[in-house]
């Protein structure tokens, strides 16, 4: 399943509620850097973008009040309601005679239900597909995000491990093509920690060893979008708490070789031995 | 007595009618927060128009980060309000993981007031209204 997999089941959540709610006009999903993730189809992107826009402010101080639960903003016509999930923030426009405890009571079950349920099937579709770093702005998110997104598509269809040989052409030693992950830049240091090694998800690494299971992986091949690439060795990420992030750790010396600093994204591939 | 003293009102109205009106809604309305600030959980207030400001915050550092936040929040409502078509835009709540906010306009003043999760809103923006 992908990203657009992903933001469909969301879409048709969306338009679903929207079906049991018609107090509720508009509704969307967006994640906190300003990737729209779903949309109902009465909300044309641009109103989602301005809408967007106008929580920026909000969300880049909401930091004083410990983050941003919800918001509801009251109209003479009606309300527009945020509220934070998983991550996300669900963006409700409601009529005035809306069932304000109804509206709650569908989306605050929906939602996290099918994301819950999403994040089952696939633990990262949204994490190993991030958009560009936040430092990006704000105006290109959109055409950025797109770029990304069909990019990232392009990438999971290789990523899937599907059993695209039959046995007896496995038995001639074809190998797949190297799947290719993207993954955010994490800084790794200490005394005892080597400088040619870098650290990835050990999900990633048994989903590369199920693919060449006859096959030692003991490198990758790391590209930045800029077009360094260097090789070094790698090994599953020893906190469990960076775990399904989407992250690499990786040492300082790499991050100059590549002439990239933490929060970039770089592709990672395996190198079969 | 009583009688003595609305004639001095008018007198006054007469000779600057505006200025009375807003000083007179802008002192309620301090007067009203003063009050709100003694409710339970209420942690502060900024209120502010286009010639002053009163801030009364337990954690004054916070202070300019409560008042962007303030800023946003009211500027946000009126952005959406006018986008979705929803009419006048009247208040916002913004619930945070410490902290809940109230903001509205009332007349020329941005008001709002901070207070903790548990604390009543809705009994605050009565009040607010009944100014």
């Amino acid at each position: 399943m992908d990203n657009e997999v992903y933001s469909f089941a969301l879409k048709n959540t969306l338009d679903e509620i929207q079906n049991i709610c018609p107090d509720i006009k508009n509704s969307f999903i967006f994640k906190e850097d300003g990737e729209i993730i779903a949309g109902d189809e009465n909300t044309p992107e641009k109103t989602i973008v301005k809408v967007i826009d106008s929580f920026d402010a909000i969300l880049e101080k909401a930091d004083a009040i410990g983050g941003v639960d919800s918001i509801t903003l009251e109209s003479s016509e009606g309300r527009v309601n945020v509220s934070c999930m998983n991550d996300l923030y669900l963006v409700t426009v409601t009529s005035k005679n809306a069932d304000k405890n109804y509206v709650n009571t569908v989306t605050h079950v929906l939602i996290p239900t099918v994301l819950k349920l999403l994040e089952r099937i696939t633990p990262a579709p949204l994490k190993n597909t991030m958009p560009e770093p936040r430092i990006k702005p704000e105006s290109a998110t959109i055409t950025e995000n797109e770029r990304f997104t069909e990019e990232s598509e392009e990438e999971l269809a290789i990523e899937e491990p599907k059993p695209l040989l039959r046995p007896e052409v496995e038995a001639q030693s074809f190998l797949p093509e190297p799947p290719v992950n993207q993954f955010i830049v994490e800084n790794i240091g200490g005394l005892l920690v080597p400088t040619d090694t870098v650290r990835i998800d050990n999900e990633t690494l048994s989903q590369w060893q199920e693919l060449y299971e006859d096959r030692r992986i003991e490198e990758v091949e790391i590209e930045t979008f800029g077009g360094q690439t260097t090789q070094c060795k790698v090994k599953p990420i020893k906190d469990s708490k960076h775990e399904g992030k989407g992250i690499i750790q990786m040492p300082e010396k790499i991050q100059t070789i590549l002439e990239i600093k933490k929060g970039e994204l770089v592709r990672v591939k395996p190198i079969i031995q | 007595m009583t009688k003595k003293r609305r004639n001095e009102q008018e007198v006054t109205t007469i000779v600057e009618p505006i200025a009375l009106e807003e000083t007179t809604s802008v002192s309620s309305l301090r007067s009203n927060l003063e009050e709100i600030k003694n409710y339970d959980g209420v942690v502060g207030y900024i209120l502010r128009n286009s010639t002053s400001a009163s801030i009364d915050l337990r954690d004054p550092g916070k202070m300019i980060d409560y008042a962007i936040l303030s800023s946003s929040a009211i500027d946000a409502n009126q952005e959406l309000s006018e986008l979705f078509g929803l009419g006048n835009a009247k208040s916002v709540v913004i619930e945070g993981k410490n902290v809940k906010m109230l903001s509205l306009t009332i007349d020329e003043s941005k008001v709002s007031v901070f207070m903790e999760k548990n604390a009543d809103s809705a009994k605050i923006l009565k009040k607010l209204y009944a100014h």
